[in-house]
C-alpha cells in the first residue's frame, strides 16, 4: 500500500555513477576498451508485467528513461524502489549461451527472445561486464553503467523458464542516460573516455 | 498471486452464445501461437480502470492460436462484464493474462462434470481434452433452456451422447442422485452457482474430498449479514474515513487517493490484503488464514465494528 498520490510521481532514479557499485567502479581503472559494438533490438513495456513491444525506434530521456518504458512512466515492478533503471541492457552472446545450455546447469537449452529477457537493449559486441562505471555511446545518446543487473524469480515464474541461474553474472547491465536522444537498431556502441 | 504475462490481444471474433453471453476469440496481433494451457484454466482480462475479472477458457486447449472465452453480461454485478459486452467488438484490444489453472483435469476412470448456466466454460476445454484422450466422461449442463445455454453448440459436437441437459423450462431438473454412489475411480467436477455446487457437495457427502473439484469464483457471504457505517483512521497520519454501509472499505480508501491493489474485490484473491490495530474487524473473506486476522484484513469485503485504525 502507498501514501495518497496526486496523479503519478515522477520515478525515483538513482544517478548510474552516484550508486554504490557505479560510483567505486568509476574511480577504478581497467577493462576491456578495444571493442565496438551494435544494438540489435529495442524492446519497452507499458506497464509492469505486459508483455516487451519491439520498436524500430526510441526515444531515451537524460535521467529518466526510455519514453513508454514501464520504468520511464514509474509503472514497474520495482518502481517503488530508487534504483538505476533507465536503461537495462543484455548480451546477445549471453543469450545464445544459455540457447546452447552452456554452462549445463539446467535441464537443456533455453531460448530467451529478445522480446522475454525484459532488458531494454539487447546488444551484440558489448562486454557489459566491463561497463560499470563507464560511460559509453549508443548511436548519439551517451550512457553510464551503474550497476550489473541481477538476475531475477519473477523473470523465472513470469517466463515459466528456470533463467535465474543460467543468467547469474551475464543478465545485463543497469545504465543511466547522461545525454538523450533517439536510438535505432543497427546503432553502433563505443567506450568513451572517462 | 503469482506473476503471469499480460498480453494485448485482439478480439478476432465476437458473437452472443446466449442472449447475455459474449463469446471472443483472442488472437495475439504479433505471435502465431499464444500460451500453452491445460482444460480447466482462467485468464485474467484486465478492465481500463485496473481492475481485473477471470474467465475460464472455453475453447480447444491443443489450438494454440486463440483464447475462447464467454462473458455473461450481469447489470448488478461489478461492471466488469457491462465493460465487456459494451467494449470487446471485433478488433478491439483486450489486455489479458497468460493462462492458468486451478482446476486441472485428473487423470480418472470416468469423469463426471456437472455445469450450472455460465459454469459451462472450463468444462468446453475439459470435454475437448476428455475426448482426445478417450476417457470416459459425461457432462451434465443445467440451464433454464437450450436457448439460454452458452456455448451449447460446440458442447453438442464435442460430447455426442455424453452430454446430458437439464432446462428447467422443460421442467427438467438436475438431480446429484444421478452421479451413482461413490466409486474410487470417479472424479466429479462442479462449476456454476452457489446452491448447485451445495447440491452436489450435500449429495456426495461421503466421497472423498480429492475426488470432487468445484471452482469458486464468488465469496459466500452472509446473507443474514447487515452492513454498517464505521470509522476506519489512517494509523499513520490519524485521519479519519467514514465508510458508509452501502460502500466498501476499500472504495472509501480508494476515495481518499489510497492506492490499493485488488483483484477479485470478492474476499478471495488476498490481493488488497492491509494492516489494522485497534478495532473489531468483521472479517467477511474466504482466504485469510484464521491466524493472520488478528492484525490482517481484506478491505473489498470486510468491515468493522464502529472504528479500526488502518496500519498504513
Amino acid at each position: 500500500m502507498h501514501a495518497p498520490v496526486a496523479g503519478r510521481p515522477p520515478p525515483k532514479m538513482v544517478e548510474a555513477f552516484s550508486h554504490p557499485a557505479g560510483s567505486v567502479a568509476a574511480a577504478t581503472p581497467g577493462g576491456a576498451t578495444a571493442w565496438r559494438g551494435r544494438l540489435l533490438h529495442i524492446h519497452v513495456a507499458p506497464e509492469a508485467s505486459y508483455e516487451m513491444e519491439e520498436l524500430a525506434e526510441a526515444e531515451c530521456v537524460a535521467g529518466r528513461g526510455i519514453v513508454g518504458d514501464r520504468y520511464y512512466n514509474g509503472t514497474g515492478t520495482y518502481s517503488p524502489k530508487p534504483d538505476v533503471r533507465e536503461v537495462t541492457l543484455i548480451e546477445q552472446e549471453a543469450l545464445d549461451a544459455l540457447a546452447r545450455n552452456d554452462p549445463p546447469l539446467q535441464d537443456g537449452p533455453i531460448v530467451l527472445e529478445p522480446r522475454d529477457h525484459r532488458r531494454n537493449l539487447t546488444v551484440v559486441g558489448v562486454p557489459l561486464n566491463h561497463l560499470v562505471g563507464r560511460r559509453f555511446r549508443v548511436g548519439d545518446v551517451i550512457l553510464r553503467g551503474g550497476r550489473l543487473n541481477f538476475p531475477c524469480k519473477y523473470l523465472e515464474e513470469i517466463l515459466g523458464k528456470p533463467v535465474f541461474l543460467p543468467l547469474y553474472n551475464r543478465s545485463g547491465l543497469n545504465c543511466g542516460i547522461e545525454r538523450g536522444g533517439i536510438i535505432r537498431p543497427g546503432d553502433v556502441i563505443e567506450l568513451l573516455e572517462p | 498471486m503469482t506473476a503471469r504475462i499480460i498480453m494485448k490481444l485482439r478480439v478476432a471474433r465476437a458473437r452472443l452464445t446466449a442472449p447475455d453471453v459474449l463469446h471472443l476469440d483472442l488472437v495475439h496481433p504479433l505471435r502465431p501461437e499464444l500460451p500453452e494451457w491445460t482444460a480447466g484454466a482462467h485468464v485474467d482480462l484486465r478492465m481500463p480502470d485496473g481492475k481485473i475479472r477471470q474467465y475460464s477458457l472455453c475453447g480447444d486447449p491443443a489450438d494454440r492460436s486463440k483464447y475462447e472465452i464467454a462473458i455473461k453480461r450481469e447489470p448488478s454485478g461489478r461492471g466488469g462484464s457491462v465493460w465487456a459486452h459494451e467494449h470487446l467488438k471485433e478488433g478491439a484490444i483486450a489486455h489479458v493474462s497468460a493462462p492458468r489453472n486451478n482446476l486441472p483435469l485428473v487423470a480418472a476412470q470416468r469423469t463426471v462434470l456437472v455445469a450450472g448456466g455460465i459454469g459451462i466454460t472450463p468444462f468446453v476445454a475439459m470435454a475437448h481434452e476428455l475426448t482426445r484422450r478417450g476417457q470416459d466422461f459425461v457432462l451434465h449442463y443445467c440451464a433454464r433452456s437450450r436457448e439460454e445455454a452458452p456455448l451449447i453448440a460446440e458442447l453438442e459436437a464435442i460430447c455426442g451422447s455424453r452430454l446430458k441437459c437439464w432446462f428447467s423450462r422443460g421442467g427438467s431438473r438436475f438431480d446429484p442422485a444421478v452421479i451413482g454412489p461413490h466409486d474410487g475411480g470417479t472424479h466429479v467436477y462442479v462449476c456454476g452457482p452457489q446452491r448447485l455446487l451445495d447440491a452436489v457437495q450435500g449429495a456426495l457427502a461421503d466421497w472423498p474430498e480429492e475426488q470432487i473439484h468445484g471452482e469458486v469464483f464468488q465469496a459466500t457471504l452472509d446473507e443474514n449479514f447487515k452492513a454498517e457505517p464505521f470509522e476506519a483512521v489512517i494509523a499513520s497520519t490519524g485521519q479519519r474515513l467514514l465508510v458508509p454501509a452501502d460502500r466498501s472499505l476499500l472504495a472509501v480508501l480508494r476515495d481518499a487517493g489510497f492506492i490499493v491493489a485488488s483483484s477479485c474485490e470478492l474476499g478471495v484473491c488476498g490481493s488488497c490484503e492491509c494492516g489494522y490495530r485497534d478495532g473489531l474487524v468483521i472479517h467477511r473473506d474466504k482466504s485469510l488464514a484464521v491466524g493472520k486476522r488478528q492484525d490482517r484484513m481484506l478491505p473489498c469485503v470486510s468491515r468493522a465494528r464502529v472504528s479500526v485504525t488502518l496500519e498504513m
